[in-house]
């Protein structure tokens, strides 16, 4: 009889979970678009910080630890959980200004694969100053003047040596009186695109989805019965590697393992999909990863949340991310769930809104039903 | 005074009463940038030019998508062109995962829209893809691998969101819809911007602007034509048919001058200033101009304080299609950083200029 009861409990509360999905449909568009304006590279997430801080609701404490890291506890039966989601993207940053006024630029960690420079050619670019935003172009040679030595110099060449960000200015002192400074990050302009068949894709679209999911689900969220806290976390730096021997973990994971030391950690990413050589499939759910093809309490957990609620899943067993690292061996217990995203880590991820809904979807349930307690 | 005089006269009138003798050619810019106009595509800007020339004045416009209208008569007959066409794609084949194959259109570089916005120009509407990054570009290449393959418009696809040809073909998408980057303007301060088609969409503006400050006395004793041809960007297309059938004296081709103000080309040549005036392009690919007609554009212009710089460069100008023909070619510009990129940069205050010698030049022109 208490079994049944339960049971029934934990339907009741799993529909509760689909029907406050359902009700925040729209919402976490909106808050990924909310998201998607504001940039936020390694060592620059003050901006997006402060944003999610104002979109959780007021009653919620927000802990901060002293490199920009936001997290929030949620009481319900899901806990004690580490839900970890990375605040920062690759990019790039002011390293310098030239006598005549452009800015030199580098990266504050090593660029997800080797063409991620190259994206920058003649292409505008947003500085963030304190002063504000700035307006600028990377420079790139008039195609009527290259002889093939040059084109192939500056062009097929062409590295953060030959990148020269123009803001339409004449010499530091104007650069300067911009507000342009060292280390300001500088981004791609948040240009969404919308594409057919429910598709958005824009520069470092994905991780802003993804810490849109969890903003949507915290602000959405009722406690529930008593279970202990899942820590809710948006890490900083987490494209820095974290210094020492072996593998190299992500700065920020590695602190937030410090700080809260979990039991449990669920690692919310995002993953490439739609290469055409099968798992991901854009469109086809989540991906829950592990780095060994054991099955796990947490991932079976999942994979029957998101039977019961007819949630599309995909399975991948792959190399342990940097994100998820610090947490991989006992007495941790870790799976990732990430976003598929096309043309990862491109000016121009692309996005499913099917699979960002049933992250959503899947997550929210998860975090009012406690599944794998 | 003729008919053709009469209707252009009043048109003006009412133009000049409308609008004052403030430049609109940099508001003009700034929208007519936005619309597309692929070389072969260029219905919608030649539309967005016949809506911008006073109303009532009667305009031509042939098959290609030129544009002109003549006013006055006599000596000299005076040519001012400008081409409406941009830099694009066309839609080649759609791949039976419902990507698109595409022919370039003119010299812009592939690198620079891999993994970037296009818009699909179809007869239903403008459709959104993105350029696929090449595939592996997220790859470590192993030491000692072979080169890849070169990125060029003709191996890279569009990503439309769709998975089938015939998803695709159900958005509207069909061969020789024209394709476009999707365009921004990038604001560096008030006048002063950077945008996709500029060239040659700022010389558009210019003639556009030149004629609704025009007094309508200013073509009194000679004929003017002012033309918006098609088809530059792929070998002078638009001129050369203009050509068969106007003989004027002189031309005045108003396009970009490529310009090597930017941090990473050499100042041997064609280093122009952007922000120091219009520009006369004394040398390019296509045309010499004589010294004897530089000096009376400068005497012009110093008579009417417009900032003008001289320089040489490279690329041709629509202009050179009627020197066959007995016409002297004097290439007007600006001077245009980053010329066929997606971020073209152009001052107002070198537009202004442009301008203002247009009306120059009609004016007194002998």
């Amino acid at each position: 009889m208490a079994h049944r009861v339960a049971r029934a409990l934990g339907m009741i509360t799993a529909v509760a979970g689909i029907a406050a999905a359902a009700a925040g449909a729209a919402d976490v568009r909106t808050v990924t678009k909310a998201l998607f304006a504001v940039p936020s590279t390694t060592g620059n997430e003050h901006e997006l910080a402060a944003k999610i801080r104002g979109l959780l609701p007021k009653d919620l404490a927000v802990e901060e630890d002293g490199l920009g890291t936001v997290a929030v506890r949620l009481s319900g039966p899901a806990g004690p959980i580490l839900v970890l989601a990375a605040l920062d993207g690759y990019g790039h940053m002011v390293s310098g200004i030239t006598p005549d006024g452009y800015l030199t630029v580098d990266r504050p960690a090593a660029p997800p694969h080797a063409r991620f420079d190259a994206y920058l050619l003649g292409q505008p670019v947003v500085v963030t100053t304190a002063k504000g935003p700035v307006r600028g172009v990377v420079s790139q040679p008039a195609m009527h003047l290259l002889t093939q030595e040059r084109r192939k110099a500056l062009v097929e060449g062409f590295s953060l040596e030959t990148a020269f960000i123009d803001i339409g200015v004449r010499s530091d002192r104007e650069a300067r009186a911009k507000g342009v400074d060292l280390l300001d990050p500088v981004t791609y302009p948040a240009v969404l695109t919308e594409l057919a068949g429910g598709q958005w894709a824009g520069p470092d679209l994905g991780m802003k989805a993804v810490a849109a999911v969890l903003v949507d689900i915290a602000a959405g969220h009722r406690p529930g019965p008593a279970g202990g806290a899942a820590v809710i976390a948006w890490a900083a730096q987490t494209k820095f590697a974290a210094r020492g021997r072996g593998a190299r973990p992500a700065l920020g994971a590695a602190r937030a393992k410090a700080r809260w030391q979990p039991p449990r950690a669920l690692i919310v990413d995002v993953v490439a999909a739609g290469n055409g050589d099968g798992v991901p499939v854009p469109g086809g759910g989540p991906v829950l990863i592990q780095a060994k093809d054991e099955p796990s309490p947490l991932q079976q957990a999942f994979i029957k949340l998101a039977a019961d609620l007819r949630i599309p899943v995909q399975s991948l067993t792959a190399a342990v991310s940097p994100l998820a690292l610090p947490f991989a061996g006992p007495p941790s217990e870790v799976l990732t769930v990430a976003l598929p995203v096309r043309f990862l880590n491109t000016p121009s991820e692309v996005v499913d809104l099917r699979d960002l809904q049933a992250l959503r979807d899947l997550l929210g349930a998860f975090l009012a039903k406690g599944a794998g307690q | 005074m003729n008919k053709r005089i009469t209707i252009f006269l009043l048109a003006l009138a009412v133009s000049a009463a409308s609008a004052g003798a403030q430049s609109r050619a940099w508001d003009i810019l700034r929208e007519f940038v936005l619309i597309p106009g692929v070389s072969g595509h260029e219905g919608p800007a030649a539309d967005y030019v016949q809506k911008m020339l006073p109303a009532g004045l009667k305009t031509e416009r042939d098959a290609m998508h030129n544009v002109w209208f003549t006013v006055g008569s006599g000596k000299p007959h005076i040519l001012f062109v400008a081409h409406v066409d941009e830099l694009g794609w066309t839609v080649d084949r759609i791949t039976p995962e419902g990507r698109l194959r595409v022919k370039p259109g003119g010299g812009i570089l592939p690198q620079t829209v891999e993994a970037r916005p296009v818009l699909v120009h179809t007869g239903r509407g403008p459709v959104a893809g993105i350029v696929a990054p090449r595939p592996g570009y997220d790859a470590r290449p192993a030491q000692g691998e072979t080169p890849e393959a070169p990125f060029t418009a003709e191996s890279f696809d569009i990503y439309l969101g769709v998975g089938t040809e015939a998803e695709a073909r159900a958005l509207g998408v069909a061969e020789g819809d024209s394709v476009t980057a999707k365009k921004t303007i990038t604001d560096f301060a008030p006048g002063l911007m950077a945008a996709r088609a500029v060239d040659d969409r700022a010389g558009c503006a210019a003639l556009l602007d030149a004629v609704l400050r025009l007094k309508p006395d200013a073509v009194k004793g000679k004929t003017v034509t002012f033309a918006w041809d098609v088809q530059e960007e792929i070998g002078l297309f638009g001129a050369a048919e203009l050509a068969k059938t106007l003989k004027p004296d002189y031309v005045f081709a108003v396009d970009t001058f490529v310009s090597t103000d930017s941090p990473l080309e050499s100042k041997r040549l064609a280093f122009l200033p952007v922000g120091k005036g219009a520009v006369l392009r004394a040398i390019d690919s296509s045309n010499v101009t004589p010294k004897s007609e530089i000096r009376r554009v400068l005497a012009l212009a110093e008579k009417r304080k417009i900032p003008v710089q001289v320089g040489n460069s490279r690329g041709g100008n629509d202009g050179s299609v009627f020197l066959a023909g007995g016409a002297v070619d004097i290439p007007l510009s600006w001077p245009g950083s980053y010329a066929h990129s997606l971020i073209e940069k152009i001052d107002r205050r070198d537009l202004e200029a442009l301008a203002d010698l247009i009306l120059a030049i009609v004016a007194e022109w002998k």
